[in-house]
């Protein structure tokens, strides 16, 4: 028998597995995945009465009488969160030893570590792409036109990796599921300390500078410029630098926590 | 060439609170289609020899070779020639056996035509082929290690390590277990494998070796141990403590075991009679006296100066008891 030993034959087939995992528990993967869709609905059922349409002409109206065009983004962000399952699909190797199966054969380390974040990134872009179908159902219209969805879904999709990473980093570093999984109460702060439910310019005090400094706001702001304001490139480009910025950061220190883990006591 | 040649290798582990050194000096040589055994308990440093051999774990000092192949400089090639069954080794137990065989034969860089043949081969060897398609969640005990043995070989390894193949199974999936270990070194594949069964060690090696605190305490084949320690067992039992305690007064060179007193002579049959003659003239009651062949679990007593939990003791077999 012939062998072929290909790098991204290795990826894929450990993709590949990792998805079958996913798909096999269903109860563990399905919240996540709606959780995001009800949190859309919720906002927009409690805000959207104060926000929305009879807003207009108001200094309430954020989003010139849609407010799902204003909201949308929050939830688009929430999901994107969903890539820091990356982590805990690592660690979960890592615990039942299937890892150290993995390390006493000649595969590339690197297809073991980028496998759970290739799963995590399927997982924002399905979990987003969810949301946005839904927006676009209840009435989302981007100010840019459709295009407006696939430059949401590619910042979700690189802030979403960014998670991805600091969630590999986070659980390598604890050893634990029960680790990886804690680290996701970023999430928190990254949100709620952000231009969530009002403009930036609404917020007061030590919230209006956390903000400043709270790289989900420009992400946030990024996609809000296409959905109510049209083409305002200096605010998708904050949005596409901070993204891309928060990403490299956390993936670098996902490498370097990967390493250190696959390296021989 | 030999398989396997291990020269004082030693690992050392530093943290914050303490250093360990779970091998101290280890050392053996493994002819080519032998089954070589690493006895000893739990702690003793077999798993970390294995780690080592296996290039999972580095070595704090001494070389090792792999067929040839140091495995410090070439840890690469070594992985190329050796199969791997841990004791911690994990399976994915979401997925079916089948998807298991075809992955790991994916992995190792046969195509999806050879992969999906390698399967249904592996299942067969290993007696899983009715079990393919359920999911690993539903096997025994004794399936995930036949899987588990399946798993190591896809690759054809010349060099088996099996690190505690048979812990926790019953009986007959143990015995199973060593048909198809037996099978594989007929063969032609090495075995390495490490046990804290006296009977697994006893049964399958053809050579071992005895790890007690990181050290090799004795090696040999199995009847080249228990001749080692010479002539017959005989052990004593006594009616109470106190003649015990006087017995061992009497009989110097006993060791005392688990209340009684076993002492290792030639001829030991026709050595009784003098020495409960000895025993009644110090007043001692000897309640029970029986003979035996050496046993491994003797020669485990021997060499570190205790037993191996669980072990069963002297060979009934041979056994002649007095009353």
């Amino acid at each position: 028998m012939e062998s072929n030993r290909s790098f991204f034959v290795q990826l894929q087939v450990l993709t590949k597995r990792m998805v079958l995992r996913v798909v096999r528990r269903p109860l563990a993967e399905l919240p996540n995945l709606i959780i995001s869709a009800f949190f859309l609905f919720v906002y927009d059922g409690a805000l959207g009465g104060v926000f929305g349409g009879s807003a207009s002409g108001t200094p309430f109206d954020f989003a010139n009488g849609n407010f799902i065009n204003f909201i949308l983004p929050v939830s688009i962000v929430s999901a994107s969160l969903s890539g820091a399952a990356s982590g805990i699909y690592l660690v979960e190797d890592i615990e039942s030893g299937v890892f150290k199966r993995y390390q006493s054969m000649p595969i590339s380390r690197w297809a073991i570590i980028l496998a759970p974040m290739n799963v995590g990134a399927l997982r924002v872009l399905l979990q987003a792409g969810l949301i946005l179908l839904i927006g676009k159902f209840i009435g989302a219209n981007p100010e840019v036109g459709n295009v407006g969805f696939f430059i949401v879904l590619s910042l979700a999709f690189i802030w979403g990796m960014g998670f991805a990473g600091y969630s590999v980093a986070a659980g390598v570093k604890s050893g634990s599921s029960q680790g990886a999984q804690a680290a996701t109460f970023l999430f928190f702060p990254a949100i709620f300390l952000a231009p969530t439910f009002v403009p930036r310019e609404q917020l007061k005090g030590w919230l209006e500078t956390a903000a400043a400094y709270n790289p989900t706001t420009y992400v946030i702001e990024g996609m809000r410029s296409v959905m109510v304001q049209g083409w305002e490139l200096d605010t998708l480009f904050r949005g596409y630098l901070s993204a891309t910025s928060f990403a490299v950061i956390t993936l670098t220190l996902a490498v370097i926590s990967a390493r250190k883990a696959t390296e021989k006591a | 060439m030999l398989a396997v040649n291990v020269n004082n290798i030693k690992k050392t582990f530093v943290t914050k609170q303490e250093t360990v050194e779970a091998v101290k000096d280890v050392s053996f040589q493994v002819e080519q289609g032998e089954i070589f055994g690493l006895l000893g308990p739990n702690g003793a440093g077999k798993s970390t020899t294995i780690l080592m051999l296996t290039t999972l774990l580095s070595v704090t000092s001494g070389k090792a070779s792999i067929l040839g192949l140091d495995i410090t400089t070439k840890d690469k090639e070594v992985r190329e020639k050796i199969g791997v069954a841990l004791q911690d080794t994990g399976i994915d137990n979401l997925l079916t056996g089948k998807e298991l065989f075809f992955t790991t034969c994916r992995l190792w860089g046969y195509s999806k035509k050879d992969s999906e043949k390698r399967t249904l081969e592996l299942l067969e060897l290993v007696g899983l082929t009715e079990a393919a398609d359920r999911r690993v969640k539903t096997y025994s005990g004794g399936m995930k290690r036949r899987l588990d043995l399946g798993l190591s070989l896809v690759h054809s390894p010349e060099i088996l390590f099996l690190d505690e193949p048979t812990t926790g199974l019953d009986p007959g999936s143990r015995r199973v277990l060593w048909e198809e270990i037996k099978r594989l070194r007929d063969n032609g594949v090495t075995i390495i494998l490490t046990t804290q069964y006296l009977e697994e060690a006893d049964e399958l090696a053809d050579r071992l070796a005895i790890i007690d605190e990181g050290l090799v305490v004795a090696e040999g084949t199995s009847d080249e141990l228990k001749a080692s320690i010479g002539g017959d067992v005989i052990t004593f039992s006594f009616e109470n403590d106190l003649d015990l305690k006087n017995a061992k007064n009497v009989l110097y060179d006993a060791i005392e075991d688990k209340g009684q007193l076993r002492i290792t002579v030639e001829d030991g049959a026709a050595k009784i009679p003098s020495f409960i003659n000895d025993l009644n003239k110090n007043g001692i009651i000897v309640s029970s006296v029986s003979a035996s062949k050496p046993t491994l679990d003797d020669v485990f007593l021997e060499v570190t100066g205790y037993r191996l939990e669980g072990s069963a003791g002297t060979d009934s077999s041979n056994e002649l008891e007095v009353k």
